[in-house]
C-alpha cells in the first residue's frame, strides 16, 4: 500500500519534471531589469508598505497565465495563431507590430541592465554588451528547444541570490509580517503610481504569447495538464517570493537610510555601505542574470509570435535557412537592442516611455482577445472557462486594463 | 450568373463585405462568405453567404440567383430574396472565409504548411471558381490596404515590387477547421498522398494535435506505417495510441515484425496487449516471439524474416524458396542451412544459387564456419561483429544453437543510432 503510494508520488513527480519549464521560465523572466528596478524603488521609497500588493498581483498572474497554458495544451496552437484565425489579418498585423515595438524597448532595457550591473564589477559596457549579445544569440541559433530550456531553467536558479541578499540585509521580520497581514494603502499619488508600476511590470503581453508557444512546442497532452498548471502556479509563486525579497532588502536598508534610487544598479551600489559588499554584489549579480535571461527570451518570444501570426516558419529546432524570417527577427532584436546601449547619450528614458505606452495599448487588446478565445466552445470544448472562473478573470482583466491605463497616463501626464 | 464569355480574376478579400443589391439597385445586405463544394480540381462557388441589413443571422443564396458580381456591388436576379435559406455546411463543403482564409493549409507542392493570406478566384463561363491560394506577403499588404503605398515606395527606391506568391488550388490541401468532429477531411485528404512519407511526417509534426490525428487517420495504412516511422519518436506513441485499435494493428502489420516490436515495446502494457490481440495470427506470433526478448539484446532487434533450409535439400529447393520469399533483399542475402536437429550448421550466399547446379546438395556446398550471435547478446556485441566482418546480416541463435532470426545491417545501424 505505502509502497504503491510512494511509487505513485514518484511517478507524479517525474511527470511534473517532464512537463515543467514553460510556466517557471515565463514567470521568472518577468523579474527582468525593469521589474527589479521597480521593486527596488518600491522598497526604497515606501519600505514594507507595498509588500502586500504582491499577493493580488500573484493571483492575477496565476489567473492570466493559467488561461494561456490551458489554451496551449488544448488547442496545440500559439496565441498569435489563434488571434489570426479568429480576428483576421488586419488587427493581427497591427497588434504584432505593437508587441514588436514594446518588446524592442524591453530588450534595450535588458541590455542596459547587463551594462550597468557589470559596470558595478568594473567591466566596461563596450565589452559586456557585445559579448552578452553574441552569447545570447548563439544560444538560440545553435541550440534546440530542449537544450535552450535547460539553460533557461538553470538561469532561474540564480534568482536565489536575491533571497540571500535579502537575508544578509537583516530585515525586521516582525514588521514584514504585520505589513502583510494588515495591508495599507494611502492614496498619495506617489504610492498609487508605484502600485500601478508594480502591476505594469509584472503582467506584460509577451508573456502570454511565450508561455502558450512554449507549451505548444513541448507538446504537452491534455491529460498532463494538471502538471502544467502546477508549473504555472509555482512559477508565479517563485516570482512573487523573489520580488518580495527585493522589496524587503531595499526596505531594510535604503528606505531606513532614506536613500532614493531610480534604477536597479543604483540600488545595488547604494547597498554597499548599508548592507555590506556581499549583499551588494549578490544584488548586482542577480540583476545581471535577470537581464541576460530576459534578453534571450524576449527576442525569442517576439520572433515566435510574429512568425506564427504571419505564417512564417519558426522554431528553435529549425535551421537558419529553413526559417529565415524567424532568425532574422531574432537577430535584429538582439543586435539592435545591444547596439542602442553602446550609442553615446541615448535617451533611455524616452525609449522606455514609448515602449511602456505601446505596451499599455497592446495589453488590454491581448487580454480581451484571450478571454474571447478561451471562452470559445469550438476551440476549447469542455475546457473553456467555467462561470465563476470567467467572472474572476473578467474582473482581473478589467482591473489590469484600468491600472495600465492609469500607468500610461502617469507617464504621459 | 449568365455566361458573357469573359474571364476575370479577383481576390476573395475584394469580394468580402461587398454590398449586395436587388435588380433596382437598392442595397440589401453584404457578402460575408462564399460556400464551395470540394472535389473538382478547381472547385466551384455554389452559394453566397450574406447578411441582410438589420439581421443577425447569415443567409445563404444559391449562385444561380446572382445576376453579376462584377463592379462595386453584387446584383441579384429578380425574386432572389425569396430563395434565401439558412446556413448549412455539408460534409464536402467549406466556407472560404470561415474555413480557409487566415487558416493553415498544406502546400503539397512545397511540402509544407502555409497560412492562407488570400484566395484567388476566377470568373469564367458564368461560374466562380477557386484558382489559386495566396501565401505571399503581397496578400497581407492587399488586405491591410497598404499595397499601393508599398509598391510606390519599393518602385521608387529599388525599381522592384514584392512578388505574388500564388499556388494552384491543385496543390493545396485544406485542413479541417474543427477536426474533432469532422469527416470532411477524409474525403479530400487524398492530395496528401502525393507527398513522400517523410514530408508527411514533417507536416504532421508541425500541426496542432487535433489536426495531427485527423490527418494521420486519413492516410492509407501503408502510407501511415511509413509516415509513422519517420515522425519524431515522442509523437509516434501518441499517434499510435490515439488511432482506433484495429487500425493501429493494421498499421503495425504492414511494418517488418522487428519494427512493429519496437513500437509495441514502448507502449503501456495494456495498450500493447490489446493491439497484439487484434493482429492477424502469423504476424502476432512473430511479434510475440520478439517481445519475449529483453530490450537492448540481439533478440529484441532481430527480424524473423529469413531463409533456412536443411542440409539434405538441393539448390533447386533453395531457388524455389528464394522465389517465394517476399522479404526485403537484405534479409535474403544469405540462406542458412540447418542440421537434422535444427541447429545452425552453415550458410550459402546468393552466389551459390546463381552458379551451382540445381541438383547439388546444400550440405555439401555450405560454408560451415558461420558466425552467429546469441539472442541474449547485447547490441554492442552485435555491432562489433558487424564492424569486424562487414556482413549484410548475422544469424541469431538460442542456447541450443537453433536459428531464431537474423539481424541485418539496417537493423543494427538503427539500433545503435537510437542508443546515441
Amino acid at each position: 500500500m505505502i509502497k504503491d503510494a510512494i511509487r505513485r508520488r514518484w511517478k507524479g513527480l517525474l511527470l511534473f519534471l517532464a512537463v515543467m519549464g514553460p510556466g517557471i521560465i515565463t514567470s521568472n523572466v518577468d523579474n527582468d531589469a525593469g521589474g527589479i528596478a521597480t521593486y527596488s524603488m518600491a522598497g526604497a521609497h515606501f519600505g514594507n508598505n507595498l509588500l502586500w500588493t504582491l499577493i493580488p498581483v500573484m493571483a492575477a498572474l496565476i489567473i492570466i497565465q493559467e488561461m494561456s497554458a490551458r489554451m496551449g495544451v488544448v488547442t496545440g496552437k500559439g496565441l498569435s495563431d489563434l488571434i489570426r484565425e479568429r480576428f483576421g489579418v488586419r488587427i493581427t498585423v497591427y497588434l504584432l507590430f505593437g508587441i514588436f515595438v514594446t518588446n524592442l524597448g524591453n530588450v534595450i532595457a535588458e541590455f542596459a541592465g547587463v551594462a550597468s550591473s557589470l559596470e558595478i564589477f568594473h567591466v566596461s559596457k563596450f565589452i559586456s554588451v557585445p559579448l552578452s549579445a553574441v552569447i545570447v544569440w548563439l544560444l538560440v541559433v545553435k541550440g534546440n528547444y530542449r537544450s535552450v530550456e535547460k539553460v533557461f531553467l538553470f538561469a532561474c536558479l540564480f534568482y536565489v541570490t536575491y533571497i540571500i541578499s535579502g537575508i544578509l540585509a537583516k530585515p525586521d521580520w516582525a514588521a514584514i509580517g504585520t505589513s502583510l497581514v494588515r495591508p495599507s494603502l494611502s492614496f498619495s499619488p506617489g504610492q498609487l503610481g508605484m502600485v500601478i508600476g508594480l502591476v505594469g511590470t509584472t503582467i506584460a503581453p509577451w508573456m502570454q504569447f511565450y508561455l502558450q508557444a512554449s507549451i505548444v512546442e513541448k507538446n504537452i497532452a491534455i491529460k498532463d495538464y494538471k502538471h502544467s498548471r502546477l508549473d504555472v502556479v509555482l512559477g508565479s509563486f517563485i516570482v512573487t517570493i523573489v520580488a518580495g525579497f527585493i522589496i524587503l532588502t531595499c526596505a531594510a536598508t535604503l528606505f531606513k537610510a532614506g536613500v532614493r534610487v531610480e534604477t536597479a544598479a543604483d540600488a545595488a551600489l547604494a547597498l554597499k555601505p548599508l548592507a555590506g559588499k556581499y549583499c551588494s554584489a549578490l544584488f548586482a549579480f542577480g540583476l545581471l542574470n535577470a537581464s541576460l535571461f530576459a534578453a534571450s527570451i524576449l527576442p525569442l518570444s517576439t520572433a515566435f509570435l510574429v512568425c506564427e501570426g504571419m505564417g512564417w516558419e519558426n522554431g528553435v529546432n529549425k535551421k537558419f535557412s529553413e526559417a529565415p524570417q524567424f532568425y532574422g527577427l531574432y537577430s535584429f532584436l538582439v543586435f539592435l537592442g545591444a547596439a542602442v546601449i553602446l550609442l553615446p547619450r541615448i535617451p533611455l528614458f524616452r525609449v522606455m516611455l514609448i515602449s511602456q505606452v505601446v505596451n499599455g495599448i497592446v495589453l488590454p487588446v491581448v487580454l480581451v482577445f484571450m478571454l474571447i478565445l478561451v471562452n470559445s466552445r469550438k476551440l476549447m470544448g469542455t475546457h473553456k472557462n467555467g462561470r465563476v472562473y470567467n467572472i474572476l478573470s473578467w474582473i482581473t482583466v478589467a482591473v489590469l486594463v484600468a491600472l495600465t491605463g492609469a500607468y500610461i497616463l502617469s507617464f504621459v501626464g | 450568373m449568365h455566361d458573357d464569355g469573359s474571364k476575370l480574376f479577383l481576390y476573395l478579400s475584394d469580394l468580402l463585405n461587398r454590398p449586395i443589391s436587388d435588380p433596382e439597385g437598392r442595397v440589401r445586405g453584404r457578402l460575408t462568405d462564399l460556400k464551395v463544394r470540394l472535389g473538382e480540381p478547381f472547385p466551384r462557388v455554389d452559394s453566397l453567404v450574406i447578411r441582410r441589413r438589420g439581421e443577425k443571422l447569415a443567409r445563404v443564396l444559391d449562385w444561380s440567383s446572382v445576376e453579376t458580381i462584377r463592379g462595386r456591388s453584387a446584383v441579384l436576379k429578380p425574386g432572389a430574396e425569396s430563395r434565401l435559406t439558412g446556413l448549412d455546411v455539408g460534409n464536402e463543403e467549406i466556407l472560404l472565409r470561415e474555413d480557409l482564409l487566415d487558416k493553415q493549409v498544406v502546400d503539397t507542392h512545397g511540402a509544407k504548411i502555409e497560412r492562407v493570406n488570400d484566395v484567388h478566384l476566377l470568373i469564367a463561363h458564368g461560374e466562380l471558381r477557386i484558382a489559386h491560394v495566396d501565401f505571399g506577403l503581397r496578400g497581407i499588404l492587399r488586405r491591410l490596404g497598404w499595397m499601393r503605398t508599398i509598391d510606390a515606395v519599393t518602385d521608387w527606391l529599388f525599381s522592384y515590387r514584392i512578388a505574388e506568391k500564388l499556388v494552384s488550388w491543385k496543390c493545396v490541401q485544406p485542413l479541417a477547421s474543427d477536426p474533432k468532429k469532422n469527416l470532411k477531411l477524409n474525403v479530400t485528404v487524398r492530395k496528401l498522398h502525393e507527398l513522400h512519407p517523410s514530408d508527411i511526417a514533417d507536416i504532421i509534426e508541425e500541426l496542432d494535435r487535433a489536426n495531427r490525428s485527423s490527418v494521420f487517420r486519413a492516410l492509407d495504412t501503408e502510407t501511415a506505417a511509413e509516415t509513422l516511422q519517420e515522425v519524431d519518436p515522442k509523437l509516434q506513441l501518441s499517434l499510435i495510441e490515439t488511432a482506433p485499435p484495429d487500425r493501429a494493428s493494421d498499421i503495425l502489420e504492414t511494418m517488418e515484425p522487428d519494427e512493429a516490436r519496437e513500437f509495441l515495446a514502448d507502449l503501456p502494457e495494456e495498450k500493447m496487449e490489446s493491439l497484439i490481440g487484434t493482429m492477424a495470427p502469423p504476424f502476432r506470433d512473430h511479434v510475440k516471439g520478439l517481445l519475449k526478448h529483453r530490450e537492448g539484446t540481439a533478440g529484441s532487434i532481430m527480424t524473423t524474416d529469413f531463409l533456412a533450409l536443411r542440409g539434405d535439400q538441393t539448390i533447386a529447393d533453395a531457388v524455389e524458396s528464394f522465389r517465394n520469399a517476399i522479404h526485403p533483399l537484405e534479409t535474403v542475402a544469405y540462406i542458412y542451412i540447418t542440421g537434422e536437429d535444427l541447429r545452425l550448421a552453415g550458410v550459402i550466399t546468393l552466389r551459390h544459387l546463381l552458379l551451382c547446379d540445381r541438383e547439388e546438395r546444400l550440405g555439401a556446398l555450405m560454408n560451415p564456419h558461420v558466425l552467429m550471435v546469441e539472442t541474449d547478446d547485447d547490441i554492442a556485441t552485435v555491432a562489433d561483429v558487424f564492424n569486424k566482418y562487414k556482413f549484410l546480416a548475422v544469424p541469431v541463435v538460442d542456447r541450443n544453437l537453433v536459428i531464431r532470426g537474423i539481424i541485418t545491417l539496417q537493423d543494427i545501424v538503427q539500433a545503435t543510432a537510437e542508443e546515441l
